[in-house]
């Protein structure tokens, strides 16, 4: 009996290896399991190997483990590329229309299954997922009819013969008679039945999270590894009212964003690197006309198209200082799927309180990987849309009076939408006074910049990082955004070494006073993230100083890292 | 009764005397209080350019945005609150080199809004250079020895991306000018007006007299039938372009009204609580 699993489904691009993965987390989460889906690929669409790689545990899983109890091939490739990962005692389940003679390993661990073959007979692809589900399923000691369940979900929609034929598939693996399958070994232990849990990837919270914070429209141009927020909202919004429109660029979708903003419904972008790069001037528009808009960068390996299926975090610098000129802007950088949810409702409340641009910094990892998440809390979604006028509020100013960019004492000043009596303005992105109107005095310029740049500087006195302690006595704090935090938090697990960690979730403004607080009262802050330059690490020593304090642990590579990666270098630390 | 004065915000143009975009100014104006558009209602957005600075003067509210760039955000105002009578206005460079692809996919989306080109077939803001609706051979700053490139030609390209009303019109011939702009803002869709607009600073060539000498007027021509595309395309391709009046115009559904049917809410009406039944039924889509 197992407590945790990892299991590796490798097969050919384009035929179904994320479905059936996804299918076997749906499965297990709906039974209270704890799973964390890996998804490796290339940019072709068909062809060449694909994995998933699935942690598996009765405990929250927040990252890939680095070894593998089961190995389930459909192609040889996959036994060639993963074999140096499987553990002492592991398991190669392969489809055996691939002959095992070509396979060169050690035989008494390869098992053949007849996947392909009655596929065949059934004669539809999404059977082959059905039976190599039947094999895992029993592999691991689920009950048949838990399977069954989870498959009559997925395809009812597509009527009963699809079902009864995956039903038939079902049934024949899982009653398939092998020795491997009477060992209890690779059995699944769960004390108790848990409840039944939702399974998703960070950027699917992120549209939720939107929907819920009542984003009624989404213009965005596909790329990966953003465009499952696009997707998901395509899906969803027309049945609340709503709109996704997929654009002709990202330059079309920023600023149809701040269009759709300034007339009065939130409205967000999603992208990756390139596409940031090339909105940088839409942004700065938003932050000098002081218009809402939130903008999540999945990001992915840069410059250029980079490594466009890989992970990095290194669009920091860009969205921390991009775009010409100067303005403010809020940078939230959740580091799990339940944090993608919650923060991006943090967003479109900060976005209208602050009027300014709000990033949600994301990245590959967290956004692709599929995952089992706890209970979102229906109670923390709250709509908060700042100084807003509202409808008949205006009606006894004089008409072309209202002042839209009033400088008030915390530098923000009530919006009014067009539509609203009286409460027409102008806007531009050039220096305006009060009116909205073009001005270029030294004095009202002195006056809107700082209205603008100050504007967010109470968010600095927010507890924005997440530390977890162990009161070892060691007096380095491990600090890291993004995926990281979940490598880092398994990592200081097995490290066995107790370590203090934290994530932190809001990148900009700088939240200086608890920094401040943590970088006197650590020895260390070991910056941990996925680009060469440090750019994390950089900008907390620009901001704050305490530069022989503040250390770096970095990798770019296109990988997360690995646990046992940090475990060797917390190793080196703490 | 609306007047033309309701429409305007009272403050000078910067514009120098004579140029073309005064008249356009002046017939948005017009044709607004001929329509009475509620002042309220009325959004008008532009990109940048001397021709970006006419929503500076409008009343309403007005936004001016990058260079390039005002279709998008147009378009972004009108998705939010499909209820306001929305104007998009920008110059030849703007619509035509930095905008172009904005320009034809405003086309395809056919929003119900109308889009105003002040064309002076050059770069009046930064003093005199090229655009690609310059004629061959056009001496600018940026073409000491002529303009090199074959122009775009605006009448064509927005028949091919299927633009369902276009019209040409000229700052020198108002009340043909009004006429457009206010059946253009009637119009169902996407209009798209392109209007001749004299730099009497740098465009020595494409003056008021050579408009006036060689734009021929369709109204003029009472058999022309601007509901047919062939008809409208040998039009533009007779004159090379140069005629004024409606080309063309058709109707279809704008991308609005597919997806959410016609009588769809505006956006900005819609109720943004989702009770926790609905929640709970999104959130178990992911079991
Ligand atoms: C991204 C960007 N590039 C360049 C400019 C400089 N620029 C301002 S207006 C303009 C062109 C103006 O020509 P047009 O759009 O034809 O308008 P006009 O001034 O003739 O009315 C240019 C290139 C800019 N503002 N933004
Ligand atoms: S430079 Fe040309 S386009 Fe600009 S205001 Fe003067 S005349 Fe008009």
């Amino acid at each position: 009996m197992k407590k945790n699993l990892t299991l590796l489904i490798g097969g050919i691009q384009g035929e179904g290896v994320v479905s059936l993965g996804t299918n076997l987390m749906k499965t297990l989460s709906n039974l209270g399991y704890y799973t964390y889906g890996n998804r490796n690929f290339s940019s072709r669409i068909k062809g060449g190997n694909t994995t998933m790689t699935i942690s598996i545990g009765v405990e929250k899983q927040l990252c890939s483990k680095d070894g593998l109890d089961i190995i389930l091939a459909l192609d040889k490739e996959t036994i060639d590329l993963f074999n140096c990962k499987l553990k002492p005692n592991g398991l190669i389940l392969f489809d055996s229309i691939l002959s095992s003679k070509d396979l060169n390993y050690k035989e008494d661990s390869l098992i053949p299954l007849p996947i392909t073959e009655i596929a065949k007979d059934l004669s539809a692809p999404i059977i082959k997922n059905t039976r190599a589900l039947g094999f895992l399923g029993r592999l691991m000691g689920l009950e048949q009819n838990e399977l069954s369940q989870s498959l009559k979900e997925k395809y009812h929609t597509k009527g009963d013969e699809i079902v009864e034929k995956n039903l038939k598939a079902l049934k024949e693996s899982y009653n398939y008679d092998g020795d491997i399958f009477n060992k209890e070994e690779y059995f699944l232990s769960i004390s108790e039945k848990k409840s039944s849990k939702a399974v998703m990837m960070g950027n699917e919270a992120i549209g939720f999270g939107a929907l819920m914070a009542g984003c009624r429209f989404i213009p965005s141009y596909p790329i990966t590894p953003a465009s499952e927020v696009m997707e998901y909202m395509g899906k969803v919004l027309p049945r609340y009212g709503g709109a996704m429109v997929q654009v002709e660029d990202e330059i079309a979708a920023i600023t149809m964003a701040v269009g759709v903003s300034y007339g009065g419904v939130r409205s967000m972008t999603a992208t990756s690197g390139p596409g940031i790069s090339l909105m940088m001037e839409g942004i700065g528009l938003a932050g000098i006309t002081e218009t809402p808009v939130v903008i999540a960068d999945i990001q992915r390996g840069g410059p250029s198209t980079g490594l466009p299926t890989k992970h990095e975090q290194s669009d920091l610098f860009a969205i921390y200082y991009g775009g010409h000129g100067e303005y403010s802007n809020i940078i939230l950088s959740p580091s799990t799927v339940e944090d993608c949810f919650y923060d991006t409702i943090r967003a479109f409340n900060l976005a209208d309180k602050y009027q300014c641009p709000v990033f949600i910094l994301s990245d590959l990892s967290l956004g692709l990987s599929p995952q089992t998440i706890d209970d979102l809390d229906y109670n923390q979604v709250v709509i908060d849309r700042g100084k807003i006028v509202i409808k008949d509020e205006l009606s006894n100013i004089e008409r072309g009076t209202f002042k839209r960019y009033e400088l008030t004492k915390d530098g923000v000043s009530p919006r009014s939408f067009p539509g609203i009596i009286n409460g027409g303005h102008h806007v531009t992105g050039i220096e305006h006074n009060e009116l909205g109107l073009p001005l270029e005095k030294p004095e009202n310029r002195k006056n809107m910049m700082e209205k603008r740049l100050n504007k967010t500087a109470p968010l600095e006195n927010d507890e924005s990082i997440d530390i977890y302690r162990t009161n070892n006595g060691n007096n380095t704090l491990f600090l890291t955004f993004g995926s990281i935090f979940g490598a880092i938090k398994e990592a200081a697990y097995l490290s066995g070494k107790k370590i203090d960690f934290g994530a932190i979730r809001m990148i900009r403004p700088l939240p200086k006073k608890q920094l401040t607080f943590l970088l006197e009262n650590y020895d260390k802050i070991v910056v941990v993230e996925n680009n060469y330059r440090k750019q994390l690490a950089s900008i907390i020593k620009e901001e704050l100083g305490y530069h022989s304090k503040i250390h770096s642990i970095t990798k770019y590579d296109g990988t997360n890292f690995t646990i046992n990666e940090l475990v060797e270098k917390i190793g080196e630390w703490a | 009764m609306a007047t033309m004065q309701d429409y305007s915000n009272k403050v000078t143009p910067t514009w120098c005397p004579g140029c073309g975009h005064f008249s356009i100014l002046r017939a948005i104006q017009v044709a607004a209080s001929k329509l009475e558009i509620p002042i309220d209602k009325f959004a008008s957005i532009t990109g940048i350019g001397c021709s970006g600075r006419l929503s500076g003067y409008l009343n309403g509210y007005s936004f001016h945005g990058i260079h390039g760039r005002s279709l998008p955000i147009a378009q972004g105002i009108k998705m939010a609150n499909k209820e306001l009578v929305v104007i998009a206005a920008g110059g030849d460079g703007d619509g035509f080199a930095i905008g172009t692809s904005h320009t034809l996919h405003a086309i395809r989306r056919n929003l119900n809004m109308t889009y105003i080109v002040l064309n002076n077939q050059i770069y009046g803001l930064t003093k005199g250079h090229t655009s690609p609706l310059s004629d061959t051979g056009l001496e600018t700053k940026s073409t000491p020895f002529g303009s090199m490139d074959n122009p775009l030609k605006p009448g064509i390209t927005a028949l091919a991306a299927g633009a369902t009303y276009l019209a040409q019109g000229f700052s020198g011939l108002q009340d043909q000018l009004i006429d457009i702009i206010v059946k253009g803002i009637e119009h169902d869709g996407f209009s798209i007006i392109n209007v001749f607009s004299p730099c009497v600073t740098f465009n020595k060539v494409n003056t008021y007299q050579w408009y006036r000498e060689n734009i021929k007027n369709i109204d003029e021509d009472s058999t022309y039938d601007s509901s047919n595309y062939q008809a409208a395309m040998n039009k533009l391709i007779e004159t090379d372009g140069l005629c004024s009046g409606i080309i063309y115009q058709k109707n279809e559904p704008s991308f609005l009204d597919r997806l959410q049917g016609k009588d769809a809410k505006p956006l900005t009406d819609l109720n943004l609580k989702i009770s926790k039944d609905e929640f709970e039924n999104l959130l178990n889509k992911f079991k």
